[in-house]
């Protein structure tokens, strides 16, 4: 009997000492870097938040399986309306009661201008991947970094491919009016002039304008255009599309015209905008057709997941979370360590292409600019410009 | 109108966006005229009839969507959602606060019930844009230089068709003569053994059964999310006033002039400067002219 | 009885005005130290913003009977035109806060002029064409206002140095929240001493009935200017607060729907009345904040809020509150 209770006794206080064993290795492994996502759920910018969160989702699977250095990635996320007073008051609350050690967001650049002056006061660094202003990197805001290309990068490449590539010498220029619309319309026009093209028309509008008819009919009547760079969100430049189309202006009216747009329009417009957007001429910053292995992976890991094909503001979330992964790797363990080997970056490979921080916290790797072309079939060509 | 090497006649532009603003003009000629019939008969502003629009227009859409119906058939749909929204915001909020009399009250009602309405709808179906495809609206035709839709054929035959039905209904039976009796003087037409209740209600309902229809036509054209109202119900009430009050061809006359000023104010300046054009004309309308073009009832308390 | 019972009744509305406005004053000295973070501090001067323009749109509604529906475009001038001052061309804080309201009041006072002629819905729909005016000039002209560019990285009111006190430096947000709820709290106290004095009755007068009120004597055409002017240069200084305290502005701010939300809190908190838009604003300004967690159906609440009020207690929560205490036995007799 004292034998068997020995027994017991033994066998109970290895099971104990292994359990303490793994529940502190697991409490070792419990470390997390938290991570705020001030996204835009709601109003016209809500399908870049429901599809940045998709590709979170993603990279966090992926990367939970086994952590990095120790570490998990957990993400709270605040909905940020795509404008400056929720998005400041969103960060406000996110700073105040998560506590996050590294911020993405925002989408749009009122938004992301709204809250950089926040995140700098409370030392949390931001990183962005969707918003063009160039002032949200340009005077230098050591704590805000871009992995996107901004407007001037973007505005630059597309006028210039436009004049030598599509031959193009007349355009008309439709954005809305905000700062990402105005900025992006203005550096293509400089860039056009400067390089002997004319700009025919400039036509701004604001998010309330329904209509597109009347706009299309303008253009039709301005004689001969060659392009027509378009900065505005998918709902209203669904419409735009269908009007010049409408209007026998475009190609996927029979006109000659080409739409040139950069990365507002995700993957999927095409099918809401039928044949109309043939023809269609547009910077991204994820090329599905990429051969290299990690996109491939990427691509294949997104349809089993969600059955469905990835866009670049899926790709973006997860380079953004997989760049957070990869400076956890070299060693960041807050926020004031993420900072640091952040603007160290010098060459991460992301599915959107590389990453290498300059002095103003900005992107500068051209690889992350490519060009698609929609076909009739409404599939996406890629126009190996760069 | 193709842009080919060169500029195009002036003479087509101005078709062009005639024929642009006249099919916009209906569209909201259709949703104004439900407001003022209201006005007619109850004194009374629905601020939640835009939103009735664009109910309407979403019923549409999941009618063609979820239950696979035709176009032509979703109109009718959303002809009879309007409908049962007008019953129902007249049961909860017109007829019971009527005997409160205060004229301001129930407009702030409807106030709360529009915001509700917006929100809710929001919740349910989300913020993203709604991508309304009609086979009409894809058919273009050319001719002479214009070019136009299946989809705005559509819009001005309904119109047409609607607005002379009503016509005929208020003129020539006894309904519709009761209907303008009651717009005319309550108390006496109730006196005449008229009921008056029974006819606001049918005025109501009709009203806003010709704003669900109105979305049902407008979702192909406008970027149909649960605000898309709010763009309308502004200029809605521009017209209304422009027209006068209660005034059926007052309203059609400015709902045309409204879309016509919208589509040249786009050729010719710039869409930012729309609202500015409307409602500019709106306030000099109220400041020298509060009765409206063409004015029918006498410059009562206005 | 009755002549000792008189002053004794005055007496304690007096006092226990007195003591309302002391424990206000409390109140607000109080609430940032306990509710801490940046979050409530944030929701707290949003809350003295919202009541501002709750008070301000109250004077024109409640006391003066004219529907306003643009009391967003009053919020937006104020915003802009002391922000213009400061950013373009560098006027001192106070100095465009006084142009910015003094401005508010002036749109406020032309769109009397249409309310002169106009009643009831025309006026509510003047004032609502108003609104959009000013909304789409600030979004379009440019050039001027930046339109939704925005103007960023406006600078909080100067610090105040008075030799022997300390320092109050307005970039530490519970100083802002005091400055703007202490203005809320002397606007308010202004006013209730409009309201009550003859200025107040006049106004009801013409309110009730603007006919019979002329026939005393009264000129309702000066008095509705009067009543707007006041109305929109409160809703002026909102604005000139809101301005300092996001430190970006704008246009989108100011659109038609924000006249809504304020029309919502005054009817709610009780119309008519002083305390209720206060109430009413508070309420409608946390609400949606502590409903956060259900999702966007929080802002049906507004919308269910003003319909249900409307319908069931037009006098809003003040209403509500006096059937409470009269259940309760609470309510004290009124001294003949």
């Amino acid at each position: 009997m004292r034998k068997q209770a020995g027994y017991v006794l033994a066998a109970t206080l290895a099971i104990g000492l292994i359990a303490t064993a793994s529940i502190g290795a697991a409490q070792a492994q419990d470390k997390t870097i938290k991570i705020g996502g001030l996204l835009p759920m709601s109003g016209p910018g809500a399908y870049f938040g429901a599809q940045d969160k998709q590709g979170v989702e993603l990279a966090l699977e992926q990367l939970n399986k086994s952590g990095v250095n120790g570490y998990k990635f957990a993400v709270q996320y605040e909905d940020s309306a795509c404008s400056p007073l929720p998005a400041s008051q969103a960060a406000k609350r996110l700073i105040d009661q998560y506590k996050p050690d590294i911020i993405i967001g925002e989408e749009c650049s009122d938004a992301t201008l709204a809250i950089m002056p926040i995140i700098e006061q409370a030392k949390v660094p931001l990183l962005n991947a969707g918003s063009s202003a160039l002032k949200i990197t340009d005077p230098g805001n050591p704590w805000t970094f871009r992995i996107m290309p901004n407007e001037v990068m973007q505005g630059v490449d597309i006028a210039t491919q436009a004049y030598n590539k599509l031959n193009a010498r007349t355009a008309v220029l439709l954005n809305e009016t905000t700062n990402a619309g105005i900025g992006n319309a203005k550096v293509f026009k400089d860039t056009f002039e400067k390089l002997g093209g004319k700009v025919v028309a400039e036509i701004g509008f604001g998010r309330d304008i329904n209509d597109f008819t009347s706009i299309a009919t303008r253009v039709a009547g301005l004689g001969k255009v060659d392009v027509i760079p378009t900065y505005t969100l998918e709902g209203q430049g669904l419409k735009i599309t269908q009007a010049l189309a409408q209007a026998g202006v475009v190609k996927g009216g029979g006109g000659p015209a080409i739409q040139l747009g950069t990365i507002w329009l995700p993957f999927g417009f095409e099918q809401k905008a039928g044949k109309a957007a043939t023809g269609y001429v547009r910077i991204v910053q994820f090329d599905p057709t990429d051969q290299r292995d990690m996109v491939k992976d990427f691509v294949a890991a997104f349809k089993a997941k969600f059955n469905a094909d990835p866009t670049h503001l899926h790709a973006h979330a997860y380079d953004q979370i997989m760049l957070i992964a990869d400076v956890v790797k070299r060693g960041a363990t807050d926020a004031q360590s993420i900072r640091d080997t952040l603007a160290a970056t010098k060459d991460f490979k992301g599915v959107t292409g590389s990453v290498e921080f300059d002095k103003t916290n900005q992107n500068i790797k051209m690889d992350t600019i490519h060009y698609m072309e929609t076909k009739p079939d409404l599939s996406w060509n890629a126009l190996k410009w760069n | 109108m193709r842009s080919s090497g060169t500029r195009q006649v002036t003479a087509t532009i101005v078709a062009q966006q005639a024929i642009n603003g006249i099919v916009l003009g209906s569209l909201y000629v259709l949703v104004a005229l439900g407001l003022t019939l209201i006005y007619g008969v109850l004194v009374q502003i629905n601020f939640a009839h835009a939103d009735f629009v664009t109910l309407g227009a979403f019923a549409a859409y999941f009618f063609m969507h979820l239950f696979g119906g035709s176009y032509l058939a979703s109109i009718g749909v959303a002809l009879v959602v309007g409908a049962v929204l007008g019953w129902l915001i007249n049961v909860s909020i017109f007829a019971p606060l009527r005997h409160k009399g205060s004229e301001l009250l129930p407009l702030i009602a409807t106030i709360g019930v529009s915001v509700m309405m917006q929100n809710a709808m929001l919740s349910l179906f989300g913020p993203v844009p709604y991508a309304f495809e009609t086979p009409y609206s894809q058919q273009v035709f050319r001719v002479a230089g214009t070019f136009f839709t299946a989809q705005s054929i559509i819009i001005i035959a309904v119109s047409i068709a609607t607005i002379a039905l009503l016509y005929a209904f208020m003129k020539f039976t006894f309904l519709g003569k009761a209907l303008r009796a009651v717009a005319q003087d309550r108390e006496t037409a109730g006196l005449m053994g008229i009921n008056p209740s029974y006819l606001i209600m049918l005025t109501i309902v009709i009203s806003s059964a010709l704003a669900g229809m109105a979305g049902a036509m407008l979702a192909p054209v406008l970027v149909l999310t649960p605000f898309a109202g709010t763009s309308v119900i502004v200029k809605a009430f521009a017209i209304v006033i422009i027209g006068g009050f209660g005034n059926v061809e007052g309203t059609i006359l400015a709902g045309l002039l409204v879309g016509l000023i919208e589509s040249f104010t786009t050729q010719y300046l710039d869409p930012g400067l729309i609202d500015i054009v409307v409602f500019g004309l709106l306030l000099l309308m109220l400041a020298f002219r509060p009765t409206g073009l063409i004015s029918e009832r006498r410059e009562e308390n206005v | 009885m009755s002549d000792a019972a008189a002053p004794s009744a005055t007496a304690y509305r007096t006092s226990s005005r007195r003591i309302g406005f002391l424990v206000a004053a409390l109140a607000i000295a109080v609430l940032p130290l306990v509710l801490g973070g940046s979050y409530w501090h944030t929701n707290l001067t949003v809350c003295a913003i919202n009541v501002l323009l709750a008070l301000g749109l109250d004077f024109i509604l409640g006391y003066a009977g004219q529907l306003n529906l643009g009391q967003s475009a009053f919020y937006g001038l104020g915003a802009y035109v002391s922000t213009l001052l400061i950013t373009k061309l560098g006027v001192p804080f106070w100095g465009a806060f006084a142009a910015g309201v003094a401005f508010a009041g002036l749109a406020g006072m032309i769109l009397a002029l249409f309310a002169v002629r106009l009643r009831g819905h025309y006026l509510a729909i003047a004032s609502l064409g108003l609104a959009v005016i000013i909304h789409q000039i600030l979004l379009n002209w440019i050039s001027l206002t930046q339109g939704p560019l925005g103007i960023y990285a406006i600078p909080p009111p100067p610090a105040i140095a008075i030799p022997g006190l300390p320092r109050v430096d307005f970039r530490n947000p519970i100083a802002l929240f005091y400055l703007v709820a202490g203005f809320a709290l002397l606007t308010y106290f202004i006013l209730d001493q409009l309201v009550r004095s003859p200025i107040g009755e006049t106004l009801t007068a013409i309110r009730e009935d603007e006919i019979s009120a002329a026939s005393l004597g009264i000129n309702a055409a000066a008095w509705k200017v009067f009543a707007f002017g006041v109305g929109a240069a409160v809703g002026g200084a909102a604005g000139c607060f809101y301005a300092t305290f996001v430190g970006t502005l704008v246009p989108d701010a100011f659109f038609i729907t924000e006249s809504f939300t304020i029309l919502s809190m005054v009817i709610v908190g009780g119309m008519g009345t002083l305390i209720g838009p206060v109430w009413g604003a508070i309420l409608l300004t946390l609400l949606p904040e502590l409903l956060r967690d259900v999702g966007d159906l929080r802002l049906v609440v507004y919308g269910l809020a003003l319909t249900l009020v409307v319908l069931f207690m037009p006098g809003g929560l003040v209403q509500a509150a006096r059937l409470v205490r009269a259940k309760l036995g609470l309510l004290r007799e009124r001294a003949p």
